[in-house]
This record gives C-alpha cells, structure tokens and sequence, in this order.
C-alpha cells in the first residue's frame, strides 16, 4: 500500500509540474541560442573569444566585417577603409548611421576604441591594435591610422574592433559599458547575466535589419550538448551552436528542428616542431604527412563531416587555391620509406593531443597512433589537461602535437604566429624564404598579389611540412523549423542573417 | 551556547587559513597559467607581460599570499581574471541559486530518505524494505553526471514536461527580493512564478539529492533497526505503546542524532557535488563558476570560491550541534 501511494503521488507530481510545460516557446518577435562559450561581462574589449566578439559588434559596430558572400572584408561603420600611403589608412566613417541614443559616430570614437583596446586594464583584446602605431583625427568623420611596418591586414584586424562612444566614456568610465551601452550595430544590448545570459534586441530603423530579424535574441550558454540539442527538441532555444557528430542524427530526427553545416575556420593540424628531434629531420615529418590516413579517421571518427585541407586554409578563405594539392597523401609504405632512409626507424616520439578541446580529438589522436607505429614511430600518447597543454604549447616546450588554430578567414595573423621566424616560440620554425613571403604579403596592398604570395608562401609551408594540416571540421547546428538561418564559418550568429518564416 | 557558538566561530579561522593557504599554494603549484588561458592565442608577448603585471602574477607566490590575505580582512578577495569582477560580488549573486537548489534537494532526500528507512527497519526483509535497499544502492551508486543527462532526455526531451536547464524561463521578470527565487515568488503573491522556478529546480534537485536519499535511508535504517533491539524500545512495548509510537517517537527519535549528522555532513557535500549537476543543469550556481574558473586558473575566484564553499561547511555543522540539544536535551554545549 505504501509503495502505491508512494508511486502514485510520484506520478502526480510529475504530471502537474508538466503542466503548462515549455512556456519558451519560438514567437515571431525572440528566439534563443544555445551557445558553448562563457560570457565575461560588459567590457567589449574584456572577452578573447570569437563568438563574444561578433556579439559587440553587433551591439557597436565595428569598422569592418567579413562579408561572407563577398569572401573578403567590407566597410560596416566605416564608409570606406583605403591605404593612403605605405604604412597609412584612412577611415572614413558612415554619416548615414547613428548610435542608440541618436549620438553620431566620430572619429574620436575611432581613436578611442583603439586607445581602449590597447590600455583597458580588462582589455584581451590587443593583439587587434599590435600594428597601429598612431591615430590622426582628419575631422569628425575621418581617422588617419599608421602601422609601424606596412600592413595589409588592418582591415581584417579592425572587423574585431567594436567602436565605443568616447563621449559616453568620458562621462561614465567603465561603468558606461553596463549602463549606457549605446551603439551604432542592428542589434542593442538589453540584458546580461554574467557567465549566463546575454540578450540583445533588434533597432528596428537600423539599415541592416529586416522585420523577419528577431526582435530579441538570447544568448544562453548551456555546456552541456545533450541539454542543447534537448533544449531545442522541446522549444527552449532555436539554435544550437555546437552540435557533435555523436547527435547530428538525433538533431535530424527531431519533428521541430534539423542540423545544418558549416565548415569552421579552424585548421586543425599536426605541429611539428623543427628545433626538436626527430623534427629537424624533413624526412620524419613527411613521413608523418604520408602516415596519416584523413579519409579515414574523418569517415569513422567524424561522420564525414569535416573537409580535407591540401593547406593552411579551405575554401571561402583567403589565399585558398582550388589548384593546389598536398604532396603528402596517404602511403604508409613512402613514410616506412622516408624514415628508414632517414636512418629514423623506431624512433620514440611523444605526442600529444587535447581531450574535450577539438571534436572527438582524443579519440582522433588515438587513431593516428597505430598509423604512426605503422610507419615506424614508437609513439608515447600524452593527454594533459587543456590548460597545461596549451601553456605548454605557447612556452614553446611541446615538439609534437594535434591542434586547432582559429580565426583564420584571413590567415595572415596565424602564418605570422606559427611560420614565420620568431613567430612564436610555439612551432619554432625557420625559413628565410617563408620569412620572406609572408613579410612581403603583409605590405602587399594590392588584393590579387596578396593572395598571389599568400599562396606561395602556403605552397612552401606546405611542401617543408612542419606541421601536416589536416581538416576543417564541419560545425553542425541545429536550427529550428520556422527559423532561416545558414550557420557562416567562424561561429557568427548574426541576428540579420536570422529569419523567423513569418507564414 | 552564546560562548559554545564564539568559540566555534573563532575556530573557524585558523580553517580558513589554512585552506587558503593549500589552494593558493595548489593553484600556484598546477600547470597552466590564466594568462595563456584568457588573453588571444595572437597577444604579443610585451603585451602579456603587461597583464601578468597587471594581475600581480609576477610578483613572488608568498608575497602574492600575503596581499591576498591582507584585502580578504577587508572583505576583499581581489578581482576575477576572467570577469573583472569583484569575486565577492560574483559569489554572492550566484550564492543563493546554489544554496536554494541544495535546499530542496535536501528537503527531497530527507522527506524519501527518512521514512524509507525507518520502514525498511520496521519490516526487515520486507518487499518494502528490498525496495528501499535497492533505492539506497541506486542513490548511492547512481553518477550524478549520468542521471542528470538521462533525466534530461527523459523529461525535459522525450516526454517535454520539464525544462532542460537554467533557473528561470527568459522573461520571467521576479524583482530579487532574497535572491531565492520561490522564496521571493511567494513573498511577491507570484504563484505563477513560485511553480516555474519549482519546475526548473525539479531535475537538478532530484539528481542532486539522489545520492542523498540513497545514504539517509541506508543509515537511518541501520540506526533504527538497532535502536529497535535496544530495551528501552521492549519497555515501550510492554507498556503497551502502539507500534507507530514505538518507531518513531522512541526508535526513530534516539536514531536522530546520527541522522541529523549524516544529513549535516551531506549537505556539505551536497553544495560541492553541485558542481556536476549546475554544469549539466546550466544552474547559475557557485559550482559552475567553479569548473568555470578552474578551467582559466582564475585563482582569485578559485581560491574565493573555496573559501565560500569551507565556510558554508563549517557553518552548516555549527547549525547540526545545535540541533543536536533540541533534538537530546542531554547533549549540552561547553
């Protein structure tokens, strides 16, 4: 009798807290994401992370954007960025545009923004302004910046600039990031939960946005990729960034949602470092780009969904030559080969991989690991903690390992980090004739030469092999029935690129 | 008591010292640095070395101990790495979340817990007592981790009765009052808002006090069935007391103590387990700040956060010594 009553007031219980059920349902006016990353606060300058950084650019507007469609930088509160001289751009911002209280935006805000990045003692964000040497108000609307060498990628470095109001700063110090929040983006900020939340609202006379935008978007940091895509099944959230492969099929089966692919921006590849033995050796690390079978570990381990680099960059990306192909395919007998003529036989390696970083990349690393015997490494698989691993990694002291390198729509800044001498200490390799390139794209101005040296020099990093570049993972999302939305490389969630079907 | 309770608090001190001693000198002693963790993989590194300045990282460990120990007198535990925050301020808006969710878990396992094993001890080898058994092992065994995912598939995916996650829908617009949201829904006549917040923590709470009931049922049970060998309980029935008496005003009442103190200790532990079930649960809690700033070596918020986490501990076991004279007027504090 006990057990009964106990099962029945059970089952009431369970009956009435569903009642009234799913009260976030999608309306025409909001929807939710699901995001992965944490959101550190109100500083715009104060968060590394990508995706955080598109959000503020959505709030203030940043001088420049990646136009997807285009596949090149365009002006977004500028109205044009152009080279006046060798080491000089000159900005010149829309008139057309206001910021949420009706202020303009000025040059000052320029200069600003830039000052802030750089000395913001929240500031993470000052590698965007690394170049700029110096700032020159023309007048209200035009800002001269110079670079300290002649530099091409200003523009890409300025689509992560959000550009605050100096006036608002003045008056209100850090405290004008959370209570006077006015910008110039299509979207204003509303809302944020610290390591929560952040919910943004569309400003419906902004030139960018449509009435089929979303009036509200929320940003909801949920870790947990079984409650993301649960979350979408039951109407919690519309998008899901994020979803791994292990429930792209569960996504699909939904009556309310489907996944959809974006290839990421993130190479992943196989360092090699060249100061470290058996490194220096070109013979090992070919036989590490002939080892390893791509096909194969992206058929079983990734459900197909990632896409074969022949280099550093894929398709959509700049410098991407649809021409070129990687001398090193699958052919475990030329790596026996190269390593044996090597005299390199049964050399013990370490390598190390990430756990819960990448998709499935513990997982990855122990594939490669019989491979690599097979070619006749004696491999030690290592799995430290992120964070050792990636401080590790940047101290310069981890000689071979399975990585990801992002933010590469334009991949001057991560050549530089990783291939040029003195790059960072965290590939350690040399070669004047890459130096030489990749310094020369640089001061290249002129958009088809660049691309031209881009090439060149990816060509030779290539061919020389300190690291093997593998794939760019296909991000899946899943998406809401009633929602048009096409996931865009480099984790955008851009509210006017969101449709909410209005029939 | 007043004295019992000054002393006991003083005592609390020298605990927190020394625990903020072992994790200041942990966090220095693991690899991996905040810096590498929060600043771009592009900074430079003149401007990285301007951050460590800025943090006080470049200073000697024993130096950056001493500062620390120097503001947290002042009620100052410095600012998070990763949210430019005062960690007070950090844990006290996410205080209540974690405090209330282990509250109602507690309230859960207390309310299966107890009377299972009370009736498990009054009917030994009983279908209810097996059953019981079987719901000891499985809260017990049960990895909270799985339970929760399972629960949220179950509930919140196939059957879409409970939400999968968060403390309160988008929109729910509850002026914080205490910062216990069904505290300030009832305070506030929101009964609306009182049963949505009941009906996110459903899932975190059940996970969370699973274990619970798991070890309250097992160890009440055991404290019951002994008591119930004991004389004094023979007496009773000699003097012709009713069963039901005899079980809980004399048995159950001289197995409190040994409860109270499991479910004392278990609650403790309940705040830290926590840290699981908020990151699964996306509950703003302490325990997800937690994970969250360990995995960025944010030490001021770790170490902050553990001393959160130790005074709540302690604290909550002065509360079960005091509990201890209501519930047997012989114990007296001294």
């Amino acid at each position: 009798m006990g057990i009964k009553r106990l099962l029945t007031g059970a089952c009431i219980a369970t009956m009435l807290m569903g009642m009234g059920a799913q009260a976030e349902e999608m309306t025409r006016e909001r929807i939710a994401v699901g995001i992965t990353e944490t959101i550190q606060g109100y500083n715009p300058y104060g968060d590394a992370v990508v995706l955080i950084g598109s959000l503020w650019c959505k709030v203030y507007g940043c001088i420049t954007r990646f136009d997807f469609e285009q596949g090149r930088m365009v002006p977004y509160l500028a109205e044009s960025v152009e080279p006046v001289g060798e080491r000089v751009w000159e900005i010149r911002l829309r008139s057309d545009w206001q910021r949420h209280n009706g202020d303009p935006i000025l040059a000052e805000d320029v200069v600003h923004s830039i000052e802030r990045t750089r000395n913001d003692p929240n500031s993470m964000r000052q590698f965007v302004v690394a170049s700029i040497e110096s700032t020159e108000i023309v007048d209200d609307r035009t800002v001269r910046i110079t670079t300290k060498e002649p530099d091409a990628t200003l523009p890409d470095n300025l689509s992560l600039l959000p550009v605050t109001s100096k006036k608002l700063y003045d008056a209100y110090g850090q405290d004008a990031d959370r209570n006077h929040a006015y910008g110039a983006g299509p979207y204003r900020l509303v809302e944020i939960s610290i390591g929560n939340h952040m919910v943004l609202e569309r400003v419906d006379d902004h030139p960018m946005v449509s009435p089929t935008n979303p009036y509200q978007i929320m940003y909801r940091i949920m870790a947990e990729p079984e409650q993301r895509v649960t979350a979408l099944s039951n109407g919690e959230i519309q998008i899901a960034q994020g979803v791994p492969p292990q429930l792209v099929a569960r996504v699909d089966e939904l009556p309310n949602a489907h996944a959809t692919f974006a290839n990421s921006v993130e190479m992943m590849f196989l360092a090699m470092n060249p100061s470290t033995h058996p490194w220096d050796v070109k013979e090992a690390r070919q036989a590490v780009a002939h080892a390893i079978n791509r096909e194969a570990i992206v058929a079983a381990l990734l459900d197909g969904r990632a896409t074969l680099l022949d280099g550093p960059v894929g398709e959509g990306q700049f410098g991407y030559d649809p021409d070129f192909r990687t001398p090193y395919d699958f052919a475990p007998e030329k790596s026996r080969a190269l390593l044996e003529e090597a005299g390199l036989s049964g050399v013990e390696i370490d390598f190390y991989t990430p756990v819960g970083r990448y998709t499935t990349d513990r997982q990855i690393a122990e594939a490669m690991v019989p491979m690599l015997e097979d070619a006749g490494f004696k491999v030690n698989l290592r799995t430290p903690e992120w964070a050792t691993l990636w401080a590790n990694v940047q101290a310069g002291g981890v000689p071979f390992y399975y990585m990801g390198r992002g933010q590469m729509l334009d991949p001057s800044r991560a050549l530089r980090q990783y291939f040029e001498t003195d790059g960072s200490p965290r590939l350690d390799y040399s070669n004047s004739e890459v130096d030489r390139l990749l310094q020369a794209e640089r001061r290249t101005f002129d958009v088809d030469q660049r691309v031209a040296t881009v090439r060149k020099a990816m060509e030779l990093i290539t061919e020389d092999a300190p690291a093997h570049f593998l794939w760019l993972h296909q991000m899946a999302w899943g998406v809401a029935d009633g929602v048009d939305f096409t996931p865009r490389p480099a984790d955008r969630v851009d509210g006017w690129e969101i449709h909410i079907r209005q029939d | 008591m007043a004295s019992y309770l000054v002393r006991r608090l003083i005592g609390v001190i020298p605990v927190l010292l020394m625990v903020s001693l072992m994790v200041f000198a942990l966090t220095q002693l693991a690899p991996g640095d905040p810096v590498s963790m929060l600043v771009s993989d592009e900074t430079s590194a003149e401007d990285r070395q301007r951050i460590v300045e800025a943090w006080g990282l470049d200073r000697p460990a024993p130096v950056q101990y001493l500062s620390f120990l120097q503001n947290a007198v002042t009620g100052d535990f410095g600012s998070s790495f990763r949210y430019r925050e005062p960690v007070l301020d950090l844990v006290l808006a996410r205080l209540p979340a974690s405090i209330e969710l282990a509250i109602y878990a507690t309230l859960l396992a207390v309310l299966i817990g107890i009377p299972l094993g009370v009736l498990s001890a009054a009917r030994p080898n009983s279908l209810l007592d097996n059953a019981g058994s079987l719901v000891g092992f499985f809260g017990v065994s049960m990895p909270n981790f799985w339970l929760g995912i399972l629960l949220i598939l179950v509930f919140a995916g196939t059957f879409n009765v409970l939400p999968s996650g968060g403390r309160e829908p988008w929109g729910m617009d509850l002026p914080s009052i205490t910062g216990f949201l069904t505290i300030d829904a009832l305070i506030q006549g929101r009964f609306d808002a009182f049963w949505t917040a009941l009906r996110h923590l459903a899932l975190p709470a059940i996970v969370l006090g699973t274990s619970m009931t798991g070890i309250i049922m097992q160890l009440t049970r055991a404290t019951v069935a002994e008591s119930l060998r004991e004389d004094y309980v023979m007496t009773a029935r000699a003097k012709g007391l009713s069963e039901r008496v005899v079980l809980w005003r004399h048995a159950f009442r001289n197995a409190l103590v040994a409860v109270v103190t499991i479910i004392g200790l278990e609650f403790g532990a309940l705040i830290s387990g926590a840290i699981i079930v908020e990151t699964v649960f996306s509950w703003p809690g302490i325990g997800m700040l937690l994970i969250q700033s360990i995995t960025y070596r944010d030490y001021p918020l770790i170490v902050g956060l553990v001393l959160v986490y130790t005074t709540l501990f302690v604290l909550v076991n002065v509360l079960i010594d005091i509990l201890y004279t209501t519930i047997d007027p012989r114990i007296r504090m001294k």
